[in-house]
């Protein structure tokens, strides 16, 4: 080459020995190299994505807890979901440990007292007289706080965690009951409308042409309905109750899955490998099921993780409406309907089923979110 | 594109005829009729009356075509049984509806430009401060459902603080006592329009077209308003209707919470009492006015993007 | 060719990225000569797009510029603000898109996208600006353009497309076009009729332009003098002819053997291996791994650039006195003989 005519190099360049400029590649190979390390599955992939993401194991913590609680919760008390108990009607919630501080005590101000009746209150039963001292009608009237459950005499050793109902149910064993049924609407929905979904949205999207036409427009006319009318039909005619609020959620949530699930095939019906297969004479079924539908895994994932809070949703909105499932049994939205009627005098009994009912849902839609980064890293924060 | 919303128009009452038909069918097909649990406590004459109204001794498509036949001719949509026994249904509604709009459409307006204004915040400060708190917000926005919101503002807000009316004041001027409503209904619709928004936006930001634009030499505010954000609002549009349609549903919940005489209210009270021809018109009223909310989206997205106008008119 | 028009001194350009800092470009240094066509030709993320990116100051927002210096009528643009740019771009300095597809705002009219820069840094009325715009997009070669002028973009072909962001750089006469693969998402046909007519508008309007492609065909068209980038670093720079006829770094050897001809017999050469991370570029010649003619001194120290002659420079141990000699490859030769034949036959 031309290195002969080359002059002037600096010094130090001039002082590299000659072992160093041995040819060390040509026996290199032309081909690609290989690729180093383990491939890692998708399913393992999206797996250590989701693991990383602080957010949703927060989430997913939250989650977990409270399908523990809503197991192990009922167990934790005396009482059963249903057992009345008119003498501890509308206690106020009263925890061990947590009464030390101060909340959770038992105690609810009464307001209004004849200042001269509260000799007759029993005894230790008044833990501070509030300063709104009145005069009504010549009667002298204050606020009082009380240990509400010496106050109604129920014995000493009694608790209710989260206070009692009108009927003296105790409303944790009901709550955490109610969890039961509400997790257990939007998983079997969730997972029914999915299983309806896929199957539709495969044959529209793999037979394509007319058939997926007609389905589409099917799917079209049902979504243009709104939810709440088609509920409210469906409750209507089959009757309150857990299967008629879970097919009433059905009728159209599977038609998002459906669309998405033939969206994938169209994605992915017309790639050369699917197209290979076919020319080798694979069935349409070995086509559908371990060529293409392998695929859309991560979407159908994360869109079960989204209908399961709308289906929670439904159901409490619906018990809101007085048609949710028949009683004696529970739901959170049966106890936040409940609550909600008598929330001006008990504000706790609203309050702890709209706290559960919150964080299910903040750590649901969570978790979706990070199910949906983590099959789909390019979506990333968008 | 007049072709083309005739054909929405005629999808249009396709889909409400369904939901006519199967929802009359239901109602009447129902175990125990329509006339379960008043017919005893009714006059000979009035029971006659009523089953003459509604044509009860004729075979039930005959009951249903005369049905249709009396909103076609007459715009009889039948008369209340329980709830206002002998009222027309029709004036039962049209006494409530306006309400239930107002409050609709007064949710949309505030949370339109709200979700607006922090959808391009997010966008614009991408991963900052600001976006981190947004996000938030709108995940907690999202879940927690309108009712659970409107109990804690009727709680905290009226009750506690006292700044709202507890509950509907008729002698109060409408914006106050409508308020704590519609704002628990707004909120929601502020979170989606927020995400999504933010969502877009990001995109264009990003876009080869943003940079055509800045290497024309616009300035970043000009290239970001004139090109990324009116892009970016277009695909919004998309959203709305859901929003809408999800206020409306919230509205059936929230006005019962708030005690407001509006059709949700009517609705929630004739399902519960069986009053079914209320609750049949009430539903329709409802299919209606989502399907007329889906057109006028559909219309105004093809005014507003090219791309699906030209594509119409082609098709047309 | 005298005046220098931009000159970039060893500028750097880091990423931040989710794993890490993705080092883009690592000390480039080229100058842009008054009238020159200069061709930066590397594989995709060799930091050539980068590069320009950086003399627009249209960096994304996780870019950052280490260091370095961008000259132009003596005003270094690495520290110029985002405000003293909006004189520059459009102006003085445009680029033309590799993707003319998502470069144009589809809801908007490309006549009205034209105007725009044309109000903007020209402050031309509505009229004024339309009127030019139309000789403009004649200019481009667009075929009625009055119609056009008020049809989307969704409405033209690729080709087309094109010809409009051309029309848009061009829109407020520029001294210096930056092409980034202008032709890459094109049909082959339409490829070569775009690169005429950005010869001829250069002819045209006095331009001085920097084209940059991954397709070492594309650049014997229409550069007079190339760059060869590779890991973020230039590693050969010199004249066409120079870099087809005497090419010294065992990376253009690859690029130029790698090319599809109608001639060659044999196998297609692909390079083997893939380029580097750019999070943790390899210590010595970030091409050694991949280089058959690696020497030991490739994987522990930086080539520096040896002079082959003095428009001609290849940053290569190979070139070093002490290297031993290395004969191109067989394929290669063969092939520049052709091309030096073709030459001479044309």
């Amino acid at each position: 080459m031309h290195k002969e005519e080359y002059t002037g190099l600096a010094p130090e360049l001039m002082e590299i020995p000659e072992e160093k400029f041995r040819l060390v590649n040509l026996d290199m190979d032309e081909s690609d190299e290989k690729f180093k390390g383990k491939p890692i599955g998708f399913l393992k992939d999206a797996f250590l994505r989701f693991s990383k993401n602080k957010v949703s194991m927060v989430a997913l913590a939250g989650v977990l807890l409270v399908i523990f609680m809503a197991f192990a919760g009922p167990a934790m008390t005396p009482y059963g979901y249903n057992d009345q108990n008119p003498e501890e009607a509308n206690l106020p919630p009263k925890m061990p440990g947590l009464e030390k501080l101060g909340i959770l005590d038992g105690s609810r101000w009464l307001t209004s007292c004849r200042k001269d009746s509260l000799d007759e209150f029993p005894e230790g039963s008044i833990l501070e007289i509030g300063t709104d001292v009145e005069e009504i009608r010549g009667v002298e009237v204050v606020s009082v706080k009380v240990d509400y459950y010496k106050y109604t005499g129920v014995e000493d050793d009694t608790y209710h965690y989260f206070g009692t109902d009108y009927l003296g149910r105790d409303l944790w064993t009901r709550l955490w009951r109610g969890t039961r049924i509400s997790l257990l609407i939007g998983f079997l929905s969730a997972i029914t409308n999915c299983i309806i979904g896929i199957i539709f949205g495969s044959i529209a999207g793999y037979y394509g042409g007319k058939v997926d036409m007609v389905m589409m427009r099917i799917c079209e006319v049902i979504n243009a309905i709104p939810q709440i009318v088609l509920v409210t039909l469906f409750i209507l005619y089959f009757g309150s109750g857990l299967v008629s609020i879970v097919c009433a959620l059905l009728v159209q949530n599977w038609v998002a899955t459906a669309t998405l699930i033939r969206s994938q095939f169209y994605r992915y019906k017309g790639r050369e490998y699917v197209l290979a297969a076919r020319s080798l004479g694979v069935t349409d079924r070995k086509l559908i099921f371990v060529h293409i539908l392998p695929n859309a895994v991560g979407p159908v994932i994360t869109r079960v993780m989204t209908a399961i809070p709308s289906a929670i949703f439904t159901e409490s909105f619906l018990a809101f409406l007085g048609l949710g499932i028949k009683p004696p049994e529970t739901s959170i939205g049966m106890l936040l309907a409940d609550g909600q009627k008598v929330i001006l005098t008990y504000p706790t009994q609203v309050l702890f089923p709209a706290i559960i009912i919150s964080i299910l849902m903040v750590c649901f839609n969570l978790m979706s979110n990070g199910l949906r980064d983590a099959f789909d890293p390019t979506l990333r924060g968008a | 594109m007049a072709k083309y919303i005739l054909k929405r128009i005629a999808g249009i009452f396709i889909v409400l005829f369904v939901v006519m038909t199967a929802a009359f069918f239901m109602m009447r097909l129902m175990p125990g009729g329509i006339l379960d649990g008043v017919e005893e406590n009714l006059s000979a004459d009035m029971r006659d009356l009523i089953y003459a109204k509604y044509n009860m001794d004729k075979p039930i498509w005959e009951q249903y075509l005369l049905f249709l036949k009396g909103i076609v001719t007459e715009w009889d949509w039948g008369v209340s049984l329980k709830l206002y026994v002998n009222v027309s249904v029709w004036d039962i509604l049209a006494e409530r509806i306006p309400i239930t709009l107002y409050l609709g459409f007064l949710s949309l307006l505030i949370s339109v430009p709200i979700g607006i204004a922090f959808g391009t915040l997010a966008a614009l400060k991408k991963n900052g401060i600001v976006d981190h708190a947004v996000s938030f917000l709108v995940v907690l926005f999202i879940s927690i459902p309108s009712f659970v919101m409107a109990t804690g503002l009727q709680y905290f807000v009226a009750y506690k603080w006292g700044w709202f009316p507890l509950i509907y004041d008729d002698s109060l001027p409408r914006i106050t006592t409508t308020f704590l409503p519609v704002l628990a209904l707004s909120f929601s619709p502020i979170a989606t329009i927020t995400r999504y928004l933010r969502a877009e936006l990001s995109e264009s930001l990003n876009s080869d077209y943003m940079l055509l634009a800045r290497t024309k030499g616009l300035t970043r505010v000009q290239a970001t308003m004139r090109h990324a954000l009116r892009n970016s609002l277009v695909p919004v549009v998309n959203v709305i209707v859901p929003a809408f349609i999800s206020i409306m549903g919230g509205s059936l919940v929230v006005e019962s919470i708030f005690g407001i005489p509006g059709l949700g209210g009517i609705t929630v009270r004739s399902i519960n009492v069986a009053d079914y021809s209320v609750t049949l018109a009430s539903l329709i009223y409802y299919t209606l006015i989502s399907l007329a909310a889906i057109l006028l989206v559909d219309i105004s997205y093809g005014l507003i993007d090219p791309r699906i106008r030209m594509g119409g008119s082609k098709d047309a | 060719m005298g005046e220098t028009m931009i000159q970039v001194k060893d500028l750097r350009v880091n990423f931040r990225a989710w794993a890490g800092t993705v080092q883009a470009v690592r000390g480039v240094n080229f100058e842009l000569k008054k009238g020159e066509t200069l061709a930066i030709v590397g594989e995709s993320g060799s930091g050539k797009s980068v590069t320009t990116k950086a003399i627009l100051g249209i960096l994304p927002s996780n870019a950052r510029i280490t260091s370095g210096e961008i000259l132009y009528n003596g005003k270094d643009l690495t520290k110029l603000k985002e405000k003293e740019f909006y004189d520059i771009r459009g102006k003085h300095i445009s680029l033309v898109f590799q993707d003319p597809l998502s470069a144009l705002n589809p809801i908007q009219k490309v006549g009205k996208q034209i105007c725009e820069a044309l109000k903007k840094n020209e402050h031309m009325s509505n009229g004024e600006a339309k009127k030019r715009a139309i000789a403009l997009m004649e200019d481009v070669g667009i075929p009625e353009p009055e119609t056009k002028f008020s049809q989307y973009p969704f409405q033209f072909s690729g080709g087309m497309r094109q010809r409009i962001v051309i029309a848009i750089a061009l829109a407020c006469n520029p001294e210096i076009l930056i092409c980034d693969e202008p032709t890459t998402a094109l049909d082959v046909t339409i490829q070569s009729r775009i690169l005429d007519k950005i010869k001829e508008l250069k002819a045209e309007h006095d331009l001085s332009v920097i084209f940059i492609t991954h397709d070492l065909g594309v650049v014997a068209g229409i550069a007079d003098r190339v760059c060869v980038m590779y890991a973020g670093k230039i590693v050969e720079y010199g004249t066409v002819d120079d870099i087809f006829y005497e090419p010294a770094h065992p990376y253009t050897w690859a690029l130029l053997s790698s090319m599809p001809d109608l001639d060659t017999k044999e196998k297609l050469f692909s390079i083997p291996g893939a380029p580097p991370n750019m999070m943790y570029p390899p210590k010595g010649d970030a091409f050694a791994p991949r280089n058959r003619y690696a020497m030991e001194i490739d994987f522990e120290q930086e080539p520096p650039f040896f002079k082959v002659s003095d428009t001609h420079y290849a940053a290569t141990w190979l070139l070093h006195p002490k290297a031993p000699k290395v004969e191109l490859p067989e394929v290669l030769k063969h092939r520049i003989q052709r091309m030096k034949e073709e030459r001479e036959g044309a």
